[in-house]
């Protein structure tokens, strides 16, 4: 991480209308989303607006997106999930969309407790002078988070991940699920709040009532859930749904998400991974005939790949499967014991080598990354 | 009607139908599941399952009682209040003591480890009130666990005691902010080549007659399949014929190589 004098960041945010994305899954997307909305209500002033669209969201990455366009007067931005508490200080956000808590990358990030806790403090620390939350009703660790905040719009993801949250944030007692109410703690009166806006199926229910069928240009219903939460944050910015909506269509591939490539004669989609509420998600969009799965362990894919047994590999029985990337080892034995029959091809370039028809792959952040440049995209 | 938060999707049958039944019981998954521990439930299983035997894989949550029919209990690491709800769970249970007095075997990992043992400490002095507490544990193991002087994070590779060859190398992941030190009750399960294992004091692990445990994650069953069928004889009473699977052979020499060149 390039170490920044904080007053630098401070300095380059100052006099614009700042909103941030920020959550362990979706956070490039998202951005993207609420970027497309606002370009899209901005017209031809389409240069008034600053996006670190490459998804580097740590400070060096926002204060360089930043610094290249000085004369931009509103800033979306992605923001790493260690950055949040910083960046609502140092760029007094008016916005911040808080999509998720998963577990990620522990081998440095060892409880994922401590960073929501330095978003409520920092959301508390604002005060009234904090930003208008967006968050996901879904998650208790979000809400616990987002609580501290002058004002929040909750947002019903109808997000379907609960591994990663048995115990209340705020007490620790067990949390449960009534159904139909949503989730409570056992112990005190953290629940699911009401929310404003509501993904049903693959449509989104604004605060009026009125429902709203995104149709958007990448796939899975996560996305549905992505695009909830950036039209919410549109809508405050003061762009009107349809606006939103119509920018939002416009997002394809964000930073290379569900875009295809040509690598070594064959055509791949990539689909991005990092943990297993990723994989969750992923993995079902994996539809074509053989599969391509890439493992690595530097550090921005986590040291450890333990979570590889926490992903339900086995719905890929009876498909094609490869195994690839510098721990394609572990995933082959991973793969082994779920029944799963594939071929092990460390080499990423090898392993896309010869497929007549396209392949879905489905990788973690640095094969991801080195299949994006080996495609040129 | 309420349902716990979380879910599992390991628990079943794994095996031909018609073969001797073994249970092996994954102790609160929801609680210490977060590196992938439950890893080494379907390993037993699915090794089960491999030569005949019909594995049956019970998730228990914290409120269910353990089973008493168990042959294996396995519990893995978590985070500081979970290992906490986790232990107080099992106080009140009691069923894993029931299961040590039976002879079943008991295989703990990482926070699951210092839960088997006398005291561990859990804190983080760096927030307000995460000043550090001792927690009373099950005292199934002679260990006892305190703050180290920094967190073990990274590749771990030690030497199984009594065990010699190509297997008596165990390879994992540790990820642990406790130092474990044994008393004269438990014996080390290891000596460490290479990483930080109980407490930088060259021994990794601990055993006292059908109670493992160890730090590393892996998970460490899969990585380490001779432990693994290990488990599973004690369990039975019985050898079990080895079982070659080359990927494993080739994960093994990956790993051994990786954590050798690092060192």
């Amino acid at each position: 991480m390039l170490r920044l004098d904080p007053d630098a960041l401070g300095e380059l945010v100052a006099g614009r209308r700042v909103a941030m994305v920020s959550g362990t899954n979706g956070k490039t997307t998202t951005t993207h989303f609420l970027a497309a909305a606002v370009r899209a209500a901005l017209g031809p002033d389409t240069d008034r607006l600053v996006h670190n669209a490459d998804g580097a969201n740590l400070h060096g990455g926002i204060a360089s997106a930043l610094g290249e366009h000085p004369h931009a007067d509103l800033a979306i931005l992605e923001t790493d999930e260690r950055v949040v508490a910083d960046l609502v200080r140092l760029g007094r956000p008016e916005v911040l969309v808080l999509l998720n808590f998963s577990r990620d990358q522990l081998d440095r990030n060892h409880e994922i407790k401590g960073l929501g806790r330095s978003w409520r403090e920092a959301l508390a620390t604002a005060g009234d002078a904090g930003p208008v939350v967006v968050a996901n009703a879904d998650e208790p660790l979000i809400v616990w988070a987002a609580q501290t905040a002058r004002h929040v719009v909750w947002v019903d993801t109808a997000t379907t991940w609960t591994q990663d949250a048995a115990l209340c944030p705020q007490c620790g007692s067990p949390l449960v699920r009534d159904d139909p109410g949503g989730w409570r703690c056992t112990g005190c009166d953290l629940a699911q709040p009401p929310t404003t806006y509501q993904v049903v199926g693959d449509t989104i229910v604004r605060p009026d009532g009125s429902v709203v069928t995104p149709a958007l240009n990448v796939p899975g219903g996560f996305n549905v859930s992505n695009a909830a939460c950036a039209l919410a944050a549109a809508e405050l910015l003061g762009v009107d749904a349809e606006t939103a909506l119509t920018g939002m269509r416009t997002v394809t591939s964000p930073a290379g998400r569900f875009g295809t490539v040509t690598v070594a004669g064959s055509r791949a989609r990539l689909l991005l991974a990092k943990n297993p509420a990723g994989w969750a998600e992923a993995l079902p969009l994996a539809t074509s005939s053989t599969v391509v799965l890439a493992i690595d362990s530097a550090a921005a894919d986590g040291r450890d790949v333990s979570w590889l047994w926490d992903v339900e590999y086995e719905q890929l029985a009876g498909r094609s499967v490869v195994a690839t990337g510098p721990r394609a080892a572990d995933l082959a034995v991973r793969l082994a014991y779920a029944g799963v029959e594939h071929r092990t091809v460390p080499d990423l370039a090898e392993a896309l080598r010869g497929h007549p028809e396209q392949v879905d792959v489905v990788a973690t952040y640095t094969p991801f990354q080195r299949l994006r440049k080996l495609g040129g995209s | 009607m309420s349902t716990p938060l979380t879910t599992n999707d390991v628990a079943g049958q794994y095996g031909p139908g018609d073969g001797p039944r073994v249970e092996i019981v994954l102790v609160y998954q929801s609680l210490l599941g977060i590196y992938g521990d439950r890893g080494n439930a379907t390993v037993l299983a699915r090794r089960l399952a491999w030569r005949g035997f019909d594995a049956v894989l019970t998730v228990v949550e914290p409120g269910q009682p353990l089973p008493d029919t168990g042959q294996v209990y396995l519990l893995g690491g978590g985070e500081d209040a979970a290992q906490i709800s986790a232990v107080r769970a099992l106080q009140a249970d009691g069923g894993l003591h029931r299961a040590v007095d039976r002879g079943a075997v008991v295989f703990a990992v990482c926070a699951g480890y210092q839960i088997v043992g006398r005291t561990f400490t859990v804190g983080d002095p760096s927030v307000p009130g995460g000043e550090d507490q001792v927690i009373e544990g099950l005292g199934l193991l002679d260990v006892t666990t305190t703050r180290g002087p920094r967190r073990a994070v990274g590749e771990i590779l030690s030497r199984w005691r009594g065990r010699d060859g190509e297997e008596s190398l165990l390879t994992g992941f540790e990820n642990h902010g406790g130092w474990t030190r044994l008393g004269p009750d438990a014996r080390p399960l290891a000596d460490v080549e290479v990483g930080i294992g109980n407490c930088d004091d060259g021994t990794e692990g601990a055993v006292a007659g059908t109670v493992l445990a160890t730090y590393p994650h892996g998970p460490v069953l899969a990585r380490n399949p001779a432990l693994a069928d290990h488990l599973l004889s004690l369990a039975l009473g019985e050898e079990l014929a080895p079982l070659p699977r080359p990927e494993i052979d080739t994960l093994r020499a990956q790993r051994l190589a990786a954590v050798r060149a690092r060192s």
